[in-house]
C-alpha cells in the first residue's frame, strides 16, 4: 500500500522548538558524527535559546544518555528493546518518527554515517519535510530560527546554500568529519527519558544472517596523522612513515594510489573517497596535493608537507612546506622529535 | 511468476568533464557528456545477473530530460527488458522530496514488481536520499549499500558494507536495494540488443500519465531551495619553506606552541 502524498507544510512552524539529534552508537560509545552534530546542536540551541535533544535507539542506552549529558544534550529520549541491538531501517524510523511528531524540534541534525543517510530521507518523507544532505556548516539565523546549511556539490567544486522555510523539522544530514567533537564537561547531566519498547514481529523478517566487525582504523578519531603519497616510491616506504608516526604517537594516512597499489589498505585512505580527517597535525609526505586527497585533510589544524617538487601544490595547504627528500627529512625529524620527547631540560637544548 | 525488478537510473554529466563557469559558479551542462551513474550501472549489473540465474523481466526508469533516452537505450542493449523516461518540464528543479515521490508514482503506476535497484548516491548532485525517500513512499523495506545480492527463494540475501562492520540480510520481496559504486564489472552493450530497443522505443510519461498535480512536483513540490552559491574558501596557511638545515627550528616551534608534547605532558 503506497502512500504518495505531497510535502503539506504545517500550519504553525512557530510551534516548532529545540533543536534535535539522532544519536547513533557502537560499542556502548556515540560515533564521532554524532558527537560532532552534539556539539553543533549546543551552538546553534544557545544562539536561540532552546534545548538540545538526543533520540536514540538500542538495547542499553544509559551509558549513551550519560555521555551524550557530558557533550551538551539536555533531554535524552531513548527506545530500549534487546531487537535494537540491530540497526533496521523501518522500526528506526517509525520510533524516530514518533519522537519528532511528539515533541516538535524546530531542527533535527543526523549525522551522515551509513545508518545516518539509510534514516534520514525515510524519516523526512514520513513527517513531509526537506533535508540539506551532506552539509559541512550549519548556522542559525535567530530571529526566524531558520538554519542555513551548507553543502558541496560537482565533487566540492561550490558550495550551496540548502534553505528548508516552510517546512519542520529542518533536517540535515552531515558529512562526518566536518566539525570538531566537542568538550566533554564530565560530570554534566541531562534528563533521561528512556522507555522500553516491543520491536513488532514483523519487523524480524528483515533477518541480519551474520554481522563480521571490521578491525577498521578511524582516523577522523586521530589527532596525529603521518600520510605517505606516491612520493614514497615503493611500498617499504611506509616503515619510514610508521616510524615518524610513531615518536609522534599518531596514525599512519596515505593517498589513493598507494592503496589502489596495495601498499597500504583501504582504511588509511585519506580524501574525497577515503577518509576526512581534521587532524591537531597532518604530514603529508611525497603527496602532491591533488583537490581529492586536499578535501580529505585541509581542515587539519597543522599540515606539514614534505615534497621534493619546489612547486608541488600541496605547499600552499601547508603550513610549513619541508623542499626536501623526505628519506632524509624524516629521519632528521625523527631525531630531533626524539631527543626533545625525552630531553627534561625543554626544548631549546639541541641543534 | 517471472520475477519482477526495477532499475532506477539517473543520467548524470561524465565527471571528468564537469566545468564549473568561475563567473555565474553553475556548473556548465552543456560541456559534459551524459552517462549513466556509476553505481546505477553496478545495480543494473545485480538486477542482469539476477535475470541471469532465475529469470526476471528487468524495467529501467529515469526521470531527466530527453537526451536520458540514450542511457536508457545503453541500459537495454546490456540486458534491460523495458525503458521507461519520466520527463517534463514540471519536474525541473526537484529537491529529493519531490524526485522520490515522482519515482515512487511511476513504480505504482507499473504495478507490480519484487526488487528495486538504485545506487547508493550519484556523482553530480549526490545526496543519496533518493533510494530510502523511495522505499518510505512505497512503504516497503530497504537494504542499503549493498556489495551483492542474489535471489533466494522469496527473499533477497544482500551483503551490505557499512564502516565497522560487512553485514549480511535476508528480505522477504518487496524490497528497494541500494548498490555500492563498484560493486561489480558492469557488463557491455551488444549492438543488436541496443538496435532491438530503438526499433521497441522508450515509454516517455509526464506528470499527466502519473496523475501527479503540478504543484507536487518539480521546485513547487520541493521543500528545500538551494540558495546562495560560493566557492570553497581556502584556509589561507603560511606555506612556510623549511630546508633540511631548518628542520630542529621548525620541531622547536612546534613543541613551544604544543603541537608536539613532551613525554611529560609539558
Ligand atoms: C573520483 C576521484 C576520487 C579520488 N579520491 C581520492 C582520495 O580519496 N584520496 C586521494 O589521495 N586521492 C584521490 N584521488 C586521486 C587524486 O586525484 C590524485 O591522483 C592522488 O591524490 C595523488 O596521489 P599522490 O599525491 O600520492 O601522488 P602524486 O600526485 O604522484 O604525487 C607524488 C608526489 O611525491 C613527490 N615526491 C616524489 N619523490 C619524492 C621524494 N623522494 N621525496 C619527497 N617528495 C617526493 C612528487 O613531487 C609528487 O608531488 C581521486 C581521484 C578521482 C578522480
Ligand atoms: C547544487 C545542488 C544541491 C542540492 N542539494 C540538495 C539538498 O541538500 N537536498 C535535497 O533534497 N535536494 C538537493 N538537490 C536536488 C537533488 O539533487 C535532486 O533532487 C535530485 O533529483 C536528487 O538526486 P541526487 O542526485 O541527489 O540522487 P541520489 O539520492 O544521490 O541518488 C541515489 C539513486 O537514486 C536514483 N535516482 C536519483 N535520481 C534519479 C532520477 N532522476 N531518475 C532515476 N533514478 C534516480 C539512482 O538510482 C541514484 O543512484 C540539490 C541539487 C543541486 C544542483
Amino acid at each position: 500500500m503506497s502512500k504518495l502524498i505531497n510535502c503539506v507544510p504545517p500550519e504553525n512552524i512557530e510551534e516548532y522548538k529545540n533543536v534535535m539529534v539522532y544519536v547513533e552508537h557502537r560499542n556502548g560509545s556515540i560515533v564521532r558524527g554524532s558527537l560532532e552534530m552534539i556539539g553543533r546542536a549546543r551552538v546553534i540551541a544557545d544562539k536561540v535559546n532552546e534545548k538540545v535533544i538526543c533520540v536514540s535507539l538500542g538495547d542499553n542506552l544509559s551509558p549513551i544518555a550519560e555521555e551524550a549529558g557530558t557533550y551538551g544534550c539536555d533531554i535524552f529520549l531513548g527506545a530500549e528493546s534487546p531487537e535494537h541491538r540491530y540497526f533496521r531501517s523501518i522500526p528506526y524510523a517509525h520510533k524516530i518518527t514518533d519522537f519528532i511528531e511528539k515533541y516538535k524540534p524546530n531542527i533535527l541534525l543526523i549525522s551522515g554515517t551509513r545508518e545516518g543517510r539509510d534514516l534520514v530521507s525515510r524519516i523526512a518523507v514520513r513527517v513531509r519535510t526537506g533535508v540539506a544532505a551532506d552539509c559541512v556548516e550549519l548556522d542559525v539565523e535567530p530571529k526566524q530560527r531558520l538554519l542555513i546549511s551548507w553543502r558541496p556539490a560537482f565533487g566540492d567544486k561550490t558550495i550551496n546554500q540548502i534553505l528548508c522555510r516552510k517546512h519542520r523539522p529542518q533536517t540535515v544530514s552531515s558529512r562526518p568529519g566536518s566539525y570538531p567533537v566537542p568538550e566533554k564537561i564530565p560530570g554534566r547531566k541531562c534528563e533521561v527519558r528512556i522507555e522500553k519498547v516491543k520491536l513488532d514481529e514483523k519487523y524480524l523478517k528483515h533477518r541480519i544472517v551474520s554481522r563480521k566487525p571490521k578491525e577498521k582504523l578511524d582516523l577522523t578519531k586521530s589527532d596525529i596523522i603521518v600520510s605517505g603519497g606516491l612520493g614514497l616510491g615503493k611500498p617499504d616506504g611506509f616503515k619510514l612513515i610508521r616510524e615518524l608516526a610513531d615518536v609522534l604517537g599518531g596514525d599512519v594516512g596515505a593517498s589513493r594510489p598507494v592503496v589502489d597499489l596495495g601498499w597500504i589498505p583501504y582504511d588509511h585512505q585519506v580524501g574525497q573517497t577515503g577518509q576526512t580527517v581534521r587532524a591537531k597535525l597532518y604530514v603529508a609526505a611525497g603527496i602532491s596535493g591533488k583537490i581529492q586527497h586536499v578535501v580529505g585533510m585541509k581542515a587539519s589544524e597543522t599540515i606539514i608537507s614534505i615534497n621534493n617538487d619546489p612547486d608541488a601544490g600541496i605547499a600552499k595547504y601547508s603550513d610549513y612546506f619541508i623542499n626536501a627528500d623526505l628519506y632524509k627529512a624524516i629521519p632528521i625529524m625523527i631525531d630531533e622529535i626524539k631527543k626533545r620527547k625525552k630531553g627534561s631540560g625543554g626544548a631549546k637544548k639541541s641543534s | 511468476m517471472t520475477l519482477k525488478i526495477i532499475v532506477m537510473m539517473k543520467q548524470v554529466p561524465d565527471a571528468e568533464e564537469i566545468f564549473i563557469d568561475p563567473v555565474t559558479y553553475t556548473l556548465n551542462r552543456t560541456a559534459a557528456r551524459g552517462v549513466i551513474n556509476i553505481p546505477d550501472e553496478n545495480a543494473l549489473e545485480i538486477a542482469l545477473q539476477i535475470k541471469d540465474k532465475v529469470g526476471a523481466e528487468v524495467t529501467v526508469i529515469s526521470m531527466g530530460p530527453p537526451q536520458a533516452e540514450e542511457a536508457i537505450i545503453e541500459c537495454m542493449g546490456r540486458g534491460a527488458d523495458r525503458g521507461i523516461l519520466i520527463t517534463d518540464r514540471a519536474f525541473a528543479a526537484a529537491d529529493t522530496y519531490a524526485t522520490s515521490l515522482t519515482l515512487a508514482a511511476t513504480i505504482d503506476k507499473i504495478g507490480k514488481y519484487d526488487i528495486i535497484l538504485a545506487g547508493e548516491s550519484t556523482t553530480d548532485s549526490g545526496t543519496g536520499h533518493v533510494g530510502p525517500g523511495v522505499a518510505e513512499f512505497l512503504d516497503i523495506d530497504q537494504v542499503t549499500y549493498a556489495e551483492s545480492a542474489e535471489v533466494v527463494d522469496d527473499k533477497i540475501r544482500v551483503k551490505r558494507i557499512l564502516e565497522d562492520a560487512d553485514e549480511v540480510v535476508e528480505v522477504p520481496f518487496p524490497v528497494l536495494v541500494t548498490v555500492l559504486t563498484g560493486a561489480n564489472i558492469p557488463r557491455r552493450a551488444t549492438l543488436r540488443r541496443k538496435i532491438d530497443a530503438i526499433k521497441k522505443g522508450i515509454e516517455r510519461w509526464d506528470h499527466e500519465t502519473l496523475g501527479l498535480p503540478p504543484d507536487w512536483i518539480g521546485i513547487r513540490g520541493s521543500p528545500t531551495i538551494v540558495g546562495a552559491v560560493k566557492v570553497p574558501e581556502e584556509k589561507k596557511r603560511a606555506s612556510k619553506k623549511i630546508s633540511l638545515e631548518q628542520i630542529p627550528e621548525m620541531i622547536d616551534e612546534l613543541f613551544e606552541k604544543g603541537i608536539i608534547k613532551r613525554e611529560d605532558g609539558a
